[in-house]
């Protein structure tokens, strides 16, 4: 037992001690000897939202590292972005950055100092490292990507689909920092003939002889120099509840790929066929993925890129703007990593388009911030649609994509405001 | 602001017998509880359903899912998901659910 002294002055060992300190000083009961403005931040603003569908109530609740959040379930934790943070810049703060669990066995307490991780199966030199072992492989490299839920949106499907009923802030964008994944590989040797990667993390199903959340990757895609083990996220520390001490970033693939507090990853000889990738997450083997209503047998596939979206972000439905004036209307557009080439604005529900503004490039795999004027000439009603268009040409449809889980929900987003 | 920082750490560091290097986070009380009932699912649901995941699961369902759905469901958490249930609770948890959460609530649910 290690007795924390004022050698804790780094910044993270210092709010990780600010942290731990607001705990143990809610729990003695102590709050009131140091006032209640840092504390109530960690004991949790509470208030509700309601999404716009249906049994859309929720509660806001602050997490440990996070602020207020929308919360879908408590056990295991599923955390919604309100979606005002992505008017606030392209980069997600990390307290403010979604949390999606699959099993309530999640750890709560990890020592960086004795955490392991291991790469074995169909390699040469197994190895088991350190966080230490693994920062000093090879030179730290930084990129920004989306990380998007498979079924961010699914609330808003008509007809509704079962499943995590979320509104769109099952998404967020960060700068991560780690190394690629490619190194260690290569320093484990992967033997020819490996068909596949596979990662499991420290999270674990709450009984025994039920499917652990392990995922796989291709072993061109795992070799293709991208995707990264990551330690930060916006030049700190992984939250706890996005994956410390160390995540796989996917980038242009769906949150599920994600695999937080990575512990173990295995080269296959073969295609794996755990539950998480045999039967769940998988989508219509077709370009749309999608499936007419009602047809159930179709050939499937694990669900892997990203499609192309955009979102008005500075107005929502229902919002008043003064009829003859200009307003600046701005938002996000991303895809599945080629990079957002084009957005379109318009004003009128689509009769009209517009090209918009793109903001700053932060590289291929992040949100594209866009801007464009609008100047509401009649008092009444307007229907804004944005859509975007990808270096390869992809778009979105006006109207949705049907596929029988509810992933990958793309269609032309519309908001309604009103001009005063 | 700084020094009462600092203050806190000091304290915190007599409170806490951590090693410095763990981080390790409490979560929120869990509040979400089922909706009382006098159908015999509702002891079933609370024997069996939170041993694994809070009640948000169910109560955030959209509420036209038809009664195959929440038997399709619960069945799915016994079969791969590993719960416990025993096979003849199966029809009444189904019935407690869907009349509470799904397609048969009764007005006022």
């Amino acid at each position: 037992m290690v007795k924390p002294t004022l050698t804790l002055t780094a910044d993270a060992l210092q709010r990780r001690a600010f942290l731990r300190f607001l705990r143990q000083a809610g729990t003695l009961g102590a709050a009131s000897a140091f006032g209640s403005t840092a504390l109530k931040a960690f004991a949790g603003e509470s208030g509700r939202v309601t999404l716009p569908f249906e049994n859309g109530e929720r509660e806001l609740v602050a997490y440990p590292q996070k602020r207020p959040l929308i919360v879908l379930t408590a056990r295991p934790p599923q955390l919604e972005t309100p979606f005002s943070v992505f008017n606030e810049g392209a980069i997600t703060p990390n307290d403010a950055f979604f949390v999606r669990y699959h099993w309530s066995g999640i750890p709560t307490s990890i020592d960086a100092s004795t955490y392991r991780l291991r790469i074995g199966g169909n390699v040469s030199t197994p190895l088991d490292l350190s966080l230490a072992d693994l920062k000093q492989m090879a030179d730290a490299v930084d990129l920004v990507a989306v990380n998007q839920c498979s079924g961010n949106s699914r609330g808003h499907l008509t007809p509704r689909v079962n499943g995590s009923q979320l509104s769109n802030g099952a998404m967020g964008n960060a700068r991560w920092t780690g190394i690629p994944l490619r190194k260690v590989l290569e320093k484990s040797g992967v033997k020819a003939g490996s068909m596949q990667v596979t990662f499991n993390g420290l999270d674990a199903p709450p009984l025994g002889n039920v499917p652990d959340f392990i995922k796989a990757l291709n072993i061109d895609h795992a070799l293709d120099g991208e995707v990264m083990l990551a330690w930060q996220m916006n030049g700190a520390d992984l939250p706890l509840l996005n994956g410390y001490p160390v995540r796989l970033v996917v980038p242009g693939y769906y949150g599920t790929y994600w695999v937080k507090h990575v512990s173990d990853i295995t080269v296959t000889g073969k295609v794996f066929d755990g539950f998480w990738m045999g039967k769940a997450y998988r989508i219509p083997d077709n370009p749309c993925a999608c499936i007419e209503p009602g047809k159930e047998s179709v050939k499937t596939t694990p669900i892997n890129r990203m499609n192309v979206r955009s979102f008005i972000t500075s107005l929502t439905n229902g919002m008043q703007i003064k009829s003859g004036r200009q307003v600046i209307v701005r938002g996000i557009a991303f895809d599945g990593g080629y990079g957002v080439t084009e957005v379109a604005f318009s004003p009128d529900g689509g009769k009209n388009w517009q090209t918009a503004q793109l903001g700053k490039n932060l590289g291929k795999h992040s949100f594209r911030e866009w801007s464009v004027a609008f100047t509401p000439k009649n008092k009444g009603n307007h229907e804004l649609l944005v859509r975007a268009v990808n270096w390869i040409g992809q778009g979105q449809p006006l109207s949705p994509l049907v596929n029988p889980n509810g992933y990958m929900r793309n269609v032309v987003e519309s908001t309604h405001v009103v001009a005063v | 602001m700084k020094y009462a920082l600092i203050r806190m750490l000091l304290i915190a560091s007599a409170l806490a017998p951590y090693a410095a290097t763990a981080l390790d986070i409490q979560l929120p009380a869990e509040t979400a509880a089922f909706k009382p009932s006098e159908l015999p699912g509702y002891v079933l649901a609370q024997r069996n359903c939170i041993i694994c995941h809070s009640v948000h699961y169910i109560q955030s369902q959209p509420p036209a899912s038809p009664r195959s759905y929440w038997e399709a469901t619960v069945k799915k958490m016994k079969v791969p998901f590993g719960a416990k249930i025993a096979d003849e609770d199966i029809p009444a948890i189904v019935d407690y659910l869907v009349k509470t959460y799904g397609a048969e609530r009764s007005s006022g649910n």
